[in-house]
């Protein structure tokens, strides 16, 4: 049989087959049945507990709204929830409902018009005040006056330093200035030596120049050393001040005294195996302590700022926030189930299941809390500075911004090539450059 | 004239038969290369993120392009990379071929041995490499500790971290060299070894007058084949270093991955993908030149 005997034989038969398929279906679709429930899809971050958190809401919201069903499916994973979230725009697929909106990407996705505006929702207002203060909302309004997101979890970034580290090598007080701590680390440092290297750092950062890696070292030291500015002010780099070459040198300190070592460990957490002092982290860090080093005595402080700094200190505050899709056929039901999340019984949920604090400006106030505060000391800290933390920039460039600042911190902080002031005038120059060519 | 026409009406249906079978692979270059050619073509032109519509912007990506230090630093570091890479790859696949050439017992498990790294994934086995590098915990490390040798930063270090990509990337590609330079070890007629032997040539004599020229054409294959392979080079700082320290391992690739992926700049990332596809026809054209000889003369 040649080829096209096949396609005569075949293909009528390929038609049939197709169109009594349909016709089942459209018999089937024409049947009388009860009305069918709204289904929304929604993505939580791809972490265990968050998984978990978002699992007990849904079943939650499924027993008490069968008219709408939520499905809950975990973001993809992939090197960034934002490369999945853009590529799910491209390729519209995205879900109606998504809580791991990183405030940095919401560029993108407004000017993709991938998001739906929340302030058109006519209770927006009233269910925002309840729950974050005007000031600290305000932030989170883009260039174009609206709001696309509900300012969900914040999780400011603090110094945790080990106690017993401390004790044994004379520090007495928690530093809390870029002089203290060079002088804690010359203490911890020099205080056990095995084999030429120090068996205890005092700290260590992943030296490899990835963009997001500034956000836990750069970032929010230079947050805390400018007073609470970000990189950016009215589309132009504003960094290019003291306080963020006060930040290179800092670091350029801690590499070039040998107090962080120029690596990246992959025994395990060097903090959580008692071989570093202090680490620059988030309160997700609490729950990793209390599951792998117990044992640990460990406290939590604002990040070291210049020795000169007065008033309060700031940090950068990795928020997480909740959006809807503008692919969802569904944006009432989507923004009861956005409403649903953020009550104060299921932000108690977020803190239990998943220690993040939630933005909310009664925390430490609401008695609802006081129990896991009373339970969780060390997240105290975290709930306290919630209030002074600051978050992205709205702009179009941002991973580009902070990969030159990646490149120049590696060359002045990491390797000690050029000069702290060269680096920042550098980091600049090239900052200029990536906004003009993405104007 | 009937007979031709009724030979001619059957050449031209088994014609059309044959459209059939080659429409699979008609349909796949066209959805995989043709189209994802000419939109790049397109994209050059434009500035593009994926997800807002495209902004015509001229030669305005290839004027970014000129002033790019970036750019050049990757090109730089592709060919250091090339530069340790393709001759290590070459001596290592040569000796490791003659061994196994050489009538060596269990010559079969050998050759499925060198072969595996090929088979296994490219993250896989950069993961097992990035154990193996570790400053701190890494086996190499801890042996040079044992031997009294201070540690080396295999990846920390702008010097060391591109020759010990090279190293990786040679352990990981060295079986299919050395399977082809068996294959031209294996082709090289016996006749020419009596002669040599005749002659009063040595072992060493034999492999170089007769041996290294008769592997001449394998050895500008793999050359040209390594040298395509290296200006791939992505997995492997992208998994070991994020194309640092200092930049040293930034390759153009990791770079074009970069611009598209991390920032968005899919038009300009498709630029300097057309003018990385020159300068690898550049350097094919060159080493060709410089490498390939006629084995009859």
């Amino acid at each position: 049989m040649d080829v096209n005997s096949c396609v005569r034989l075949f293909l009528p038969a390929a038609l049939c087959a197709a169109a009594l398929v349909a016709g089942c279906n459209e018999r089937e679709g024409s049947s009388p049945r009860a009305p069918r429930p709204v289904v929304l899809t929604y993505w939580p971050a791809p972490n265990p507990q968050e998984i978990l958190l978002a699992d007990t809401l849904v079943r939650v919201w499924n027993r008490l709204h069968p008219e709408i069903l939520v499905e809950m499916q975990p973001i993809p994973v992939s090197i960034s929830t934002e490369e999945v979230l853009l590529a799910a725009i491209a390729g519209k697929t995205t879900p109606d409902v998504c809580s791991n909106i990183w405030p940095g990407a919401l560029h993108d996705y407004t000017q993709s018009g991938g998001l739906v505006r929340l302030d058109a929702f006519p209770d927006f207002d009233s269910v925002m005040s309840l729950r974050t203060p005007r000031e600290l909302l305000e932030r989170f309004r883009v260039a174009d006056g609206h709001f696309y997101e509900v300012p969900w979890k914040t999780n400011p970034l603090m110094m945790f330093y080990n106690r017993r580290l401390f004790h044994e090598a004379g520090v007495l007080d928690v530093p809390s200035t870029y002089g203290g701590y060079l002088a804690a680390a010359e203490k911890v440092v020099t205080h056990r030596y095995e084999g030429g290297t120090p068996d205890v750092w005092m700290g260590d950062r992943d030296v490899r120049p990835i963009w997001w890696q500034r956000l836990f070292d750069f970032y929010p030291f230079y947050i805390a050393a400018s007073g609470g500015r970000t990189l950016l002010a009215a589309g132009q780099p504003s960094f290019g001040d003291s306080s963020a070459a006060g930040v290179f040198e800092f670091f350029r300190q801690c590499y070039g005294r040998k107090y962080f070592p120029r690596t990246y460990f992959q025994g395990g957490d060097p903090f959580l195996l008692e071989k570093k002092a202090t680490h620059f982290s988030g309160p997700w860090e609490v729950a990793a302590i209390r599951k792998f080093a117990p044992q640990m005595d460990f406290g939590v402080a604002p990040v070291p700022v210049p020795d000169d700094h007065h008033g309060p200190v700031y940090t950068y505050g990795d928020y997480k926030d909740i959006s809807i899709f503008s692919t969802t056929t569904h944006p009432k039901e989507a923004w009861e189930f956005v409403k649903f999340l953020v009550t104060a019984q299921h932000d108690l949920l977020l803190l239990r299941i998943c220690d993040q604090i939630p933005v909310r400006g009664d925390l430490l106030e609401n008695p609802l809390f006081a129990a896991y505060f009373r339970e969780n000391p060390a997240m105290t800290g975290f709930a306290r500075q919630a209030v002074y933390t600051r978050g992205m920039d709205d702009a179009p460039d941002l991973k580009e911004i902070f990969d030159a600042i990646a490149q120049e911190y590696e060359s002045c902080a990491v390797y000690g090539r050029v000069s702290a002031r060269d680096a920042i005038r550098e980091a600049v120059g090239r900052t200029n450059l990536i906004v003009e060519w993405n104007r | 004239m009937t007979g031709l026409n009724r030979i001619l009406r059957r050449g031209r249906t088994g014609d059309r038969g044959a459209y059939w079978f080659i429409l699979p692979y008609v349909i796949f270059f066209c959805a995989f290369v043709a189209y994802p050619l000419i939109f790049s073509f397109v994209l050059v032109f434009h500035r593009w993120n994926i997800v807002t519509p495209m902004e015509w912007i001229g030669l305005k990506n290839f004027d970014r392009l000129i002033g790019d230090a970036l750019f050049y630093r990757s090109v730089l570091n592709t060919l250091t990379f090339l530069i340790i890479h393709i001759p290590l790859q070459v001596v290592v696949a040569l000796a490791l071929a003659l061994l196994l050439n050489s009538g060596v017992r269990g010559r079969g498990l050998f050759r499925a041995l060198y072969f595996l790294p090929v088979v296994v994934s490219g993250v896989a086995v950069t993961i097992l490499w990035q154990q193996i590098y570790s400053f701190d915990y890494g086996i190499l490390n801890n042996i040079l500790h044992a031997a009294g040798i201070p540690s080396v930063p295999w990846l920390v270090d702008p010097r060391v971290a591109m020759p010990s990509i090279a190293i990786m990337a040679t352990w990981k590609n060295v079986g299919i060299y050395i399977v082809l330079f068996l294959v031209g070890l294996q082709n090289i007629p016996r006749e020419l070894y009596e002669a040599a032997n005749l002659d009063g040539a040595g072992t060493f004599k034999q492999f170089r007058y007769v041996t290294l020229p008769m592997l001449n054409p394998t050895v500008v294959v793999i050359v040209v084949l390594s040298t395509i392979g290296g200006f791939s080079l992505f997995i492997e700082p992208y998994v070991l270093t994020g194309g640092g320290p200092m930049q040293s391992t930034l390759s153009g690739m990791l770079y074009i991955y970069n611009q598209a992926f991390s920032f968005g700049h899919m038009g300009y990332a498709a630029t300097l993908g057309f003018v990385y596809a020159l300068v690898i026809l550049g350097v094919v054209v060159l080493q060709r030149r410089m490498i390939e000889q006629d084995v009859s003369s």
